[in-house]
């Protein structure tokens, strides 16, 4: 089997998200990496993500906070499956939202599949 | 120690830049204002664009002067109708207590607009030459004082720029310089790590404070302000506190000394070396100006490949978005994405490119394209309102 060149970074153990380093299609098998450059783990894409967006490395329950470089970056809305963009069509600030019609301008231009 | 090539002012402070600022204090004089400075290089026009009433608008006064007060700058122009509330003596005295030039150029008095422009070239003129008297000398570098800021972020900013920009700002703080940053509401979440960065309890406090007053006056229920842009979303940046980690990271690892306040009733500057965080806003234009009322002569600003300027504080550009750079940005740190260049091999670039700009050397776009000279302030009645006493 050829190894998936598809790379997300885990800035910290702690977190339930890795970044991508590349564009992403559905259902591609990608490597999360450390810090360090060693692979952790491989997770299947639910669908297309762009680099720098966020993919579940494990499922996130509803209410459960997303954790980024070992910080708290925001609040899941809804369960979030292992392999998901997690992004603000699943997540909400704790602290200041982003208004729901700019979110439906970034769902739009992302053309996010919901 | 490394020096730059400075301006030395009357006051003590020296400028990396000599600039002659035309400052309109009435809106109804910012035609006039630019009508002078078309015909004089060397100028920069800062308008008040909030009415010609001083109540209510001290804190945008007390930028303007700031700003005239800056050490990029020699001596200023201060035009004004003549029918206002915004007496020009009370920025005209200040600039004149630190020892430079300033002339007054009221419109209604010099009998009308194209005769004051008139005037008002005569004038500018004088003042450049002034300025061009004053010989370029070495400056130590621990005089520079950096302003901090990001604008236009992506996911590149929180992984390359930023990390890069703060090793950079630790590397200043070292060597004896000041630093400062802002944009209090993209450190709401930060608080804990801020508080323990802190020289004293005091200080401590004051960030928290300051952070939970800019929390209080940008998130008001049932307004939808935007405090994070779509394009910092399509970036990949979900939240506020996700952005807020990913800035922090500018401001380096040293001690804040202090949080300076910019209100009605104050501009702190910094008292000594060092790190610091300000009440500089977020917004970019308004943030060049709440630099240059600060002291800053120099700009380190991270991107994802915007190119924000200011025509009083030189700004640097900085960048670790691979498909966004372009000629406006002044140091590719893209090569951390791929991992083939180190924080610390970029943050050196940074160093050498800073340390040239203070030399005199032009940045990426410098005199190409500039934002406006925006005069961010606090609205005093919204302030009354959500109880912020100005202290």
């Amino acid at each position: 089997m050829d190894r998936p060149s598809n790379k997300a970074i885990l800035l910290s153990e702690k977190d339930n998200v890795a970044t991508l380093l590349t564009d992403i299609s559905k259902e591609q098998a990608v490597d999360i990496l450390d810090d360090s450059g060693e692979i952790q783990a491989t997770v299947c894409s639910r669908q297309a993500i762009t680099f720098g967006n966020k993919i579940a490395v494990q499922t996130i329950p509803h209410n459960a906070l997303i954790y980024k470089a070992g910080y708290a970056v925001g609040i899941a809305v809804k369960a979030i499956p292992k392999g998901e963009l997690v992004h603000v069509q699943n997540v909400r600030s704790t602290r200041i939202d982003i208004p729901e019609t700019i979110i439906n301008s970034i769902i739009e231009q992302m053309q996010i599949e919901e | 120690m490394k020096h730059f090539l400075g301006f030395r002012r009357p006051d003590g402070r020296a400028g990396i830049r000599n600039q002659v600022l035309i400052l309109a204090v009435d809106e109804c004089a910012d035609g006039i204002a630019r009508a002078i400075s078309q015909k004089v290089p060397g100028t920069v026009v800062v308008t008040n664009y909030n009415t010609c009433m001083y109540g209510g608008n001290e804190e945008l006064i007390n930028t303007m002067t700031g700003a005239a007060l800056n050490p990029n700058v020699a001596g200023a122009l201060i035009l004004n109708m003549g029918c206002g509330s915004i007496d020009p003596e009370l920025l005209a005295e200040q600039i004149r207590g630190a020892g430079k030039p300033v002339h007054c150029l009221p419109v209604i008095k010099s009998r009308g607009t194209r005769i004051t422009i008139v005037k008002g070239i005569e004038l500018a003129k004088q003042l450049t030459f002034s300025a061009s008297q004053i010989t370029a000398e070495k400056i130590p570098f621990n005089e520079l004082v950096v302003g901090i800021k990001c604008g236009g972020s992506d996911t590149s900013s929180g992984i390359a720029s930023n990390p890069a920009v703060g090793r950079a700002a630790d590397q200043l703080v070292d060597l004896g310089a000041t630093c400062i940053a802002g944009e209090l509401i993209e450190l709401i979440g930060c608080e804990d790590i801020l508080r323990s960065r802190a020289v004293t309890p005091q200080v401590a406090d004051k960030i928290e404070q300051l952070i939970s007053e800019e929390e209080k006056r940008w998130h008001i229920a049932g307004t939808e302000i935007e405090t994070m842009s779509i394009g910092n979303s399509v970036g990949g940046l979900t939240t506020l506190e996700e952005k807020a980690i990913g800035a922090l990271h500018k401001t380096g690892t040293r001690p804040i000394q202090d949080i300076l306040k910019i209100n009605s009733k104050m501009t702190q500057r910094p008292t000594r070396p060092g790190m610091y965080l300000s009440e500089t806003t977020h917004l970019c234009g308004g943030s060049g100006m709440h630099f240059a009322s600060l002291g800053a002569q120099v700009i380190l600003w991270t991107t994802g490949g915007a190119g924000f300027n200011n025509p009083i504080v030189p700004v640097i550009r900085i960048s670790g978005n691979a498909s966004q750079i372009s000629e406006d940005i002044d140091v590719d740190v893209s090569a951390i994405m791929s991992g083939s260049e180190s924080i610390t091999s970029s943050a050196e670039r940074i160093m050498d490119t800073l340390e040239k700009v203070a030399q005199g050397q032009a940045t990426a776009i410098e005199d190409i394209g500039f934002s406006y000279c925006t005069l961010y302030q606090k609205e005093q009645r919204l302030e009354k309102v959500i109880c912020i006493e100005p202290q």
